[in-house]
């Protein structure tokens, strides 16, 4: 009953919210549904988390990853751009799977802003990164097996990034969807574009083995 | 000067929100520049005075980035100012990126205002009991951070003292620091694993345990939650019926002063000088109670 009607009140709350800032806004309503889309689509993945019975070895791994990926993206902060946070989200996926990809790579994103600084943007890197995780665990067997698949799905988690980001900026600056800005600001960003890709490249292709090893081990001798 | 900070993290929480909001999502001119006025004062009350030269070498050219770059990306308005490839360059397209730079630096600077005030301990303190596993996994996280940088110090001088990878090519720099972070990965997953067990053996997760925190609901805390509530319920329901209504497009609106407009102004023109206004006074009691030494 009670959890009927928590999740009756969810289901009733996100529409809520989303439709009177829409109707409130007026004209900036776009921006406002965008970041309310970015916060409720972490809600069920983190609802599902907190249900689970997992076990604390889990948890903590989970956590180790965390803060790998943000000490990795505080260590290369003199290269804007060049950072082994979606590296680390994709391998954490490979081989815990969907979810703790999700998680590493949305739970990432609000720690190193602990550090970067907290902003409206924080949703969309947490919605962004979570995505890339998420997709990575679902390819998981053969990203691990299948070198030139792994290759292809860095440089396309690094694009996606970037693609997923610049619909923000649009939809912040503009109130709306405005294309012509759209493609702007993927030209004016293209440089970063790349720089996201190749260092996903280079860490992917540096790390996936090495640490792959060192999960699978600690996998096997602790029974996870 | 943390007077504004020592407030529990509920009210601080339910304040940033507030504020942010407004200033993120409400198309009004009068209230952009309030919360931006208030966010840059309450800002030079929480940053260093050397930081200020290097914030206004940041944030100035940001401003006319987005102010000026607006009408080429948008010709709606109806008053051309000049043509530019066969578009037409409008007023109201400069107006609405004005408008827009005046709330992009807002933002900016009450989000940098909130990585000050709210810091991890208060956010996890919040978000504990509504999602215990996450925030476990975010507060260990955030342990684990100082932790691994001291022990790559460690592992790294540990590498050194055996004299291994000490030239100083380029290639040989990068394999060290491979090797030390493959060294530190598998201790901190080991590590780890201990830390849990240790957790597991002390009843983690069992019914009954109980979480220590220093956070307290005061009063005081009571009074200013109630003052926020009240500010941001007038300035929704200037919203709702429409009296700060503001457009750009097609034509530039005329800001309206009914009563209930200027109430509205009134109000969220408190709630965002308030944290200015809350440091100004202690720092004026403190100066007093120096002054009586």
């Amino acid at each position: 009953m009670k959890k009927w009607l928590s999740y009756g009140i969810l289901c009733l709350l996100i529409p809520a919210v989303i439709i009177g800032g829409a109707l409130l806004f007026g004209d900036r309503q776009y921006a406002w549904i965008s970041l309310c889309v970015a916060v409720f689509s972490c809600v069920p993945f983190f609802i599902r988390f907190e249900k689970s019975a997992t076990d604390i070895k889990r948890l903590v791994l989970l956590a180790v990853m965390v803060a790998l990926s943000v000490v990795g993206r505080i260590i290369f902060t003199p290269i804007p751009g060049f950072k082994p946070v979606t590296a680390f989200v994709i391998i954490t996926a490979m081989y815990f799977g969907s979810e703790a990809g999700f998680l590493t790579g949305a739970l990432s994103a609000v720690i190193s802003n602990f550090y970067f600084g907290q902003g409206p943007w924080t949703p969309f890197q947490m919605f962004s990164w979570g995505m890339i995780g998420l997709l990575a665990g679902l390819f998981a067997e053969i990203l691990k097996k299948n070198k030139l698949v792994l290759c292809i799905f860095a440089v396309v988690s690094g694009v996606l990034y970037s693609l997923l980001m610049d619909v923000w900026t649009v939809l912040w600056a503009d109130g709306f969807f405005n294309i012509e800005r759209y493609l702007a600001a993927i030209i004016s960003s293209m440089q970063f574009t790349l720089i996201y890709a190749v260092s996903n490249l280079i860490f992917l292709l540096l790390f996936a083995k090495p640490i792959g090893k060192v999960l699978e081990r600690v996998k096997e001798k602790y029974g996870i | 000067m943390k007077a504004f900070s020592d407030y529990h993290p509920l009210v601080l929480l339910v304040y940033f929100l507030s504020v942010l909001v407004a200033a993120m999502f409400v198309n009004n001119p009068v209230i952009g520049l309030l919360a931006l006025l208030g966010g840059i004062l309450f800002c030079i009350m929480l940053s260093k005075r050397s930081e200020a030269a290097g914030n206004i070498g940041f944030y100035a050219p940001l401003f006319f980035m987005v102010a000026i770059t607006n009408p080429l990306f948008s010709h709606n308005g109806v008053t051309p100012l000049f043509f530019l490839n066969g578009n037409p360059v409008t007023v109201e397209a400069f107006a609405y990126g004005a408008a827009i730079a005046v709330m992009v630096i807002g933002v900016m600077m009450w989000c940098k205002c909130y990585s000050a005030v709210m810091t991890s301990d208060k956010f996890l303190y919040l978000f504990g009991k509504a999602v215990p596993k996450l925030s476990l996994v975010l507060s260990m996280a955030l342990r684990f951070i100082p932790m691994f940088k001291r022990q790559t110090h460690k592992v790294s001088r540990a590498q050194k003292s055996m004299g291994l990878y000490s030239s100083k090519s380029f290639i040989d720099k990068i394999k060290s620091s491979m090797r030390v972070f493959m060294a530190m990965l598998s201790w901190s997953l080991e590590n780890s694993i201990e830390t849990s067990a240790s957790m597991k053996a002390r009843g983690y997760g069992l019914k009954g345990r109980t979480n220590f925190s220093l956070f307290r609901f005061y009063p005081r805390d009571g009074v200013l939650l109630s003052v926020c509530a009240v500010l941001l319920g007038v300035t929704v329901a200037g919203i709702i019926t429409g009296d700060t209504a503001f457009y750009y497009y097609p034509r530039i609106s005329e800001l309206t002063f009914t009563p209930l407009a200027v109430a509205v102004y009134a109000a969220f023109g408190i709630m965002s000088f308030l944290p200015f206004m809350i440091e100004v006074k202690e720092a004026l009691k403190w100066k007093y109670y120096i002054s009586k030494i």
